[in-house]
């Protein structure tokens, strides 16, 4: 097994394009433990760690641009005000360690359809960028899933960084599982609402095939939410909205949770999120 | 602490006081060397290559590609390994087939080692392993565990006395309960360092026993017990996995044979230990009380389904425990085994007590709702006079004294008698019991302890006990040093070495029981013989005393356990904030250790009542959920308050310290009580665990 080490984001390309079969590695949080296991053998590692640009962040054109290297610490810590759903399921992932070592870009690297961090993504409206020595392009976040590990992202890219767009309401993100912490969600959600633009975004994660949106609940949601005033929703309509998002998921049955649980549990979620974003709407802290 | 019954003060103090581990600042500081930390300048590294089939033959081994690796010293498969003894007369716990490891093409199960490397770096010897080429001739397996199976064995013929299919009463309770396949997963893993030098084999070991581990290794290899040597100071965890050995011990052993005069080390993958070190069987009981309206028994029925192998028998006698827990006229407990193309079973804490305290502890629960009774006054009500197993008497039984008083700390009393009364926001809140129950097992004999003087009055105390995070080495040092009327730091404790005298596997929670009062029999011999002030280099040895267990009682140990169980009314989710245990074992010599035994053994409970589950995907015969990220175990943020008390029980028939086992009891029952509190916050009775979020599905109105 070659181990590519480049210290420079063009190296790194390079040496992509050179080797397209070689895995990326940053933390390692997945791709040590897929090796460990012996679940693959890849003839090559691409290691980012010594690449600076990866790890950098910054306010570009109306988004938060996060740089696929920056650790899930990092990201809590410093840019958690500028992206605070995808800051708050940051928080969520695993242990302070795995947080230290783990990062978005390993995430959509990765492309599980439990990552913690892509319902925040489609919420929000990120883009994510790919680069490689042939140029850079930006697909959102909502066009980049394809399957259980299987993106857009091209053999010859790399995952470069994501765009979060300046939040414009509030943002929410809740997970379930058998216990608070060191947990694979049963599911996931997340809820990004635009105040001024009076939009809502979806993000639901560990209930399909890929992270999903939900569409329907989305614009149910952008009718009857109180904009002005911040009311708490209606029972009928938080059990409508809750509906909608249960009924945009594709669970399977697992060891983790049955489908009906998980259908269950997200409109729980999607109702929950409702009301704190309406809480925080009330409360000016938009 | 409450007093049941005054007994004499110990001569010192030492005994029931709560010293801090002996040996804690060399563990904190990192100078406790564990077997695989070992520093050999000849070390070597031994990775197995396990089969990818469940049951079937090894048609051909390709070794070029791995034996032309670099580094690699040694490729060991059943055409080239070192042979063992195909007569080899093994201690009676130890399981053969699963030990003559590389003696032949045939596979038993999944996982099984079917080759391995010796190399100069782990690396080396990992790169080389997957370099080792397999063809398998298939055969059809069988690793679905049922209890609707056809061909279910009957282990031993079901203990019977009256006739329970005659009991009467118009209170019946007949239901299903279910524990999963659970790995033991110490924190240490089984590791060995092994190294022949053409005479005799010395082994560092984590081991719960150095003599059993010289004695197996001895048998199998054909030589005389003195050409080996087994070092096995400290052991972190074992919880019955590292009392019978297992084939990574016998790989190590065999790589050692192979490549002479190096120290070949070998430590099981977190993912090994979920196909290479055993496990505890899933059990489905099949429970059946039959009682009066006012909850009296008149019979109890308990039938255990239990996974064992093909390649050996295991038992996980989950029916025992009922035998002597309630006063019934009519009872019948039994095994049923199904024989699986899987790996052999094993020990894991408290075999047979643990699963085998869910079913019938939470039918006791189901008995109380039914007869509209506290779950407490269910029990009391049906307490035994004589030990309704043998008819003996009990030497002391304190049960219904560890329920009152656990009642009394827990707070008991303001218990809402309907379930799902109580409601705090979003959560469901209710409290549950259960009893404990753990049998004094006979200490096996043979143990025999040396009691030196060094000079200036300080001592130094040899056996080869294991102390695998129990707190045998300061509990040792206590008894010594009480008896020897010295203070504890005059006491030096040896442990965990073949070349000291015999010791007994730790196992059965027979540690201090055995070990220590052997110990207590060599300082009261010492200073029998050598008086107050003895020369240096006095000695004294003593053997195990005879009386140690008398056969004339019924011993037992007892608890009760307590828990409050919050679920949550919109997801399901289930936590723990509360668990308090009351337990009656005979006299604690450590207060400090004692309590990481109750505590540790609860938190395990937990963990078998929230999370723990092996899922083995019969298709393939593999656990599908082997590593951390999805076998769970629970952690600090899982455990809230949990608090370990005891009775000042004194029984002195037991033995001469008036000790019972504490290492096992803590983690009988806590399950039960957590499905029972469970039942009593939402009104829905889940009779399997782990509890999962979807079970409370119907209470929160999905």
């Amino acid at each position: 097994m070659d181990f590519l080490s480049p210290d420079t984001w063009a190296g790194a390309l390079a040496a992509k394009a050179a080797r397209p079969e070689a895995v990326p590695v940053m933390g390692g949080t997945d791709v040590m433990v897929e090796l460990n296991l012996g679940r693959r053998r890849p003839h090559a590692l691409l290691d980012l760690t010594r690449v600076p640009e990866l790890a950098r962040w910054g306010a570009e054109d109306g988004y938060t641009r996060v740089g696929a290297g920056v650790s899930y610490t990092r990201l809590v810590e410093r840019v958690g005000s500028r992206a605070p759903a995808l800051a708050a399921a940051a928080r969520s992932v695993a242990s302070p360690q795995i947080r230290n070592r783990g990062s978005v870009g390993g995430n959509l690297g990765g492309a599980s359809p439990a990552g913690d961090c892509h319902p925040p993504l489609l919420a929000a409206g990120a883009l994510v960028e790919l680069a490689s020595a042939a140029g850079v392009r930006r697909v959102p976040a909502s066009e980049f899933y394809l399957g259980p590990g299987r993106t857009v992202r091209r053999e010859d890219e790399l995952v470069a960084a994501v765009l979060v767009p300046e939040p414009r309401g509030p943002q929410v993100f809740a997970k379930v599982g058998p216990r608070n912490a060191m947990v694979i969600a049963v599911v996931s959600f997340a809820l990004a609402l635009d105040v001024a633009a009076r939009r809502a975004g979806t993000g639901i994660g560990s209930a399909g095939p890929t992270p999903l949106r939900a569409r329907a609940a989305e614009e149910f949601l952008a009718r009857e939410f109180d904009w002005a005033g911040g009311a708490d929703p209606s029972p009928e309509a938080a059990r409508r909205f809750g509906d909608l998002v249960a009924g945009a998921a594709r669970p399977i049955d697992d060891v983790r949770g049955s489908a009906a649980y998980r259908r269950h549990a997200l409109a729980v979620l999607a109702r929950r999120a409702w009301a704190r974003c309406a809480a925080e709407v009330r409360g000016g802290g938009v | 602490m409450s007093t049941t019954s005054e007994r004499p003060a110990a001569r010192t103090g030492a005994i029931g006081a709560g010293p801090r581990r002996v040996e804690g600042p060399a563990k904190v500081a990192g100078t406790a060397a564990y077997a695989y930390e070992y520093r050999a300048a000849d070390a070597a590294y031994l990775a197995p290559v396990q089969a990818t089939i469940a049951r079937g033959r090894v048609a051909a081994v390709d070794t070029a590609a791995a034996e032309a690796a670099e580094g690699v010293l040694a490729v060991l498969w059943h055409g080239n390994a070192p042979r063992l003894r195909t007569d080899a007369e093994l201690p009676g716990l130890q399981q053969p087939g699963e030990l003559h490891v590389l003696q032949s093409a045939e596979v038993h199960y999944r996982g099984q080692p079917v080759a391995a490397v010796v190399a100069e770096t782990f690396e080396a010897a990992q790169h080389a392993a997957a370099l080792v080429t397999l063809t398998y001739e298939q055969l059809p397996h069988d690793a679905e565990f049922s209890a609707g199976r056809t061909d279910l064995a009957t282990p031993k013929e079901d203990h019977r006395q009256g006739d329970v299919k005659a009991a009467e009463g118009e209170v019946v309770v007949d239901q299903t309960y279910t524990t999963p396949m659970q790995h033991n997963n110490p924190m240490e893993p089984h590791s060995t360092m092994a190294r022949w030098d053409g005479e005799a084999i010395t082994l560092h070991e984590s081991t719960q026993g150095a003599h059993m581990v010289r004695e197996t290794v001895a048998e199998l290899l054909g030589l005389e017990q003195g050409r080996v040597r087994v070092v096995a100071p400290y052991v972190g965890g074992g919880f019955g996995s590292k009392g019978p050995l297992h084939a990574p011990t016998v790989l190590a052993v065999l790589g050692a044979r192979a490549v002479p005069h190096r120290s070949v080390k070998l430590a099981a993958t977190r993912r090994q230990m979920f196909s290479l070190v055993g496990y505890r069987s899933p059990t489905v009981q099949r429970v059946r009380l039959r009682a009066d309206a006012q909850g009296r028994l008149s019979g109890i029925d308990v039938t255990a389904t239990v996974q064992s192998a093909r390649l050996g028998d295991f038992i996980e006698e989950a029916a025992g425990p009922a035998k002597s827990m309630y006063a019934a006229p009519n009872r019948r407990m039994g095994h049923r085994a199904a024989r699986l193309d899987v790996p052999v079973p094993t020990w894991m804490r408290a075999p047979g007590e643990c699963p085998g305290m869910f079913g019938p502890e939470v039918a006791m629960d189901e008995l109380a709702v039914a007869c509209g009774l506290d779950p407490i006054e269910a029990r009391v009500r049906n307490e035994p006079e004589r030990d309704p197993a043998t008819g003996k008497p009990f030497s002391t039984r304190n049960l219904i004294a560890c329920l009152r008083e656990g009642a009394d700390r827990f707070g008991w009393a303001d218990r809402p008698a309907e379930p799902g009364a109580r409601r705090e926001g979003e959560w469901l809140v209710g409290t549950g019991v259960a009893a404990s129950f753990y049998p004094v097992v006979p200490p096996v004999g043979g143990s025999r302890a040396l009691v030196r003087h060094a000079g200036d009055g300080r001592y130094v105390v040899s056996l080869a006990a294991a102390d695998i995070g129990t707190g045998a080495w300061t509990a040792l040092t206590q008894v010594a040093a009480d008896v020897l009327g010295v203070p504890l730091e005059h006491v030096e404790v040896r442990l965990g070495d073949s070349a000291l005298p015999l010791a007994s596997l730790a196992g059965g929670s027979t540690g201090m029981m055995s070990w220590g009062s052997t110990v207590h029999a060599a300082a009261t011999a010492f200073r029998r013989l050598h008086g107050d002030d003895p020369a240096p280099g006095a000695e004294a040895a003593a053997d195990l005393p005879e009386v140690a267990h008398r056969d004339d009682y019924a011993m037992h140990a007892y608890g009760a356990q307590f828990a409050e169980v919050r679920v949550n009314t919109d997801t399901g989710e289930i936590r723990v904030p509360r668990l308090l245990g009351v337990f009656a074992a005979g006299r604690i010599v450590n207060a400090r250790t004692a309590r990481s035994q109750f505590v540790g053994g609860m938190t395990m409970g937990l963990s078998m009542a929230l999370h723990e589950e092996s899922v083995l995907d019969a298709r393939f015969g593999h656990v599908v959920n082997a590593d951390f990220a999805e076998y769970h175990i629970a952690a600090n943020a899982d455990v809230a308050d949990i608090q370990a008390h005891w009775i000042d029980e004194h029984d002195p028939l037991v033995n001469p310290l008036g000790a019972k086992g504490i290492g096992e009891i803590g983690i009988v029952g806590t399950a039960a009580a957590v499905a029972n509190a469970a039942y009593h916050a939402t009104g829905v009775r889940v009779r399997r665990v782990p509890l999962r979020l979807d079970d409370f599905l119907d209470a929160v109105g999905a």
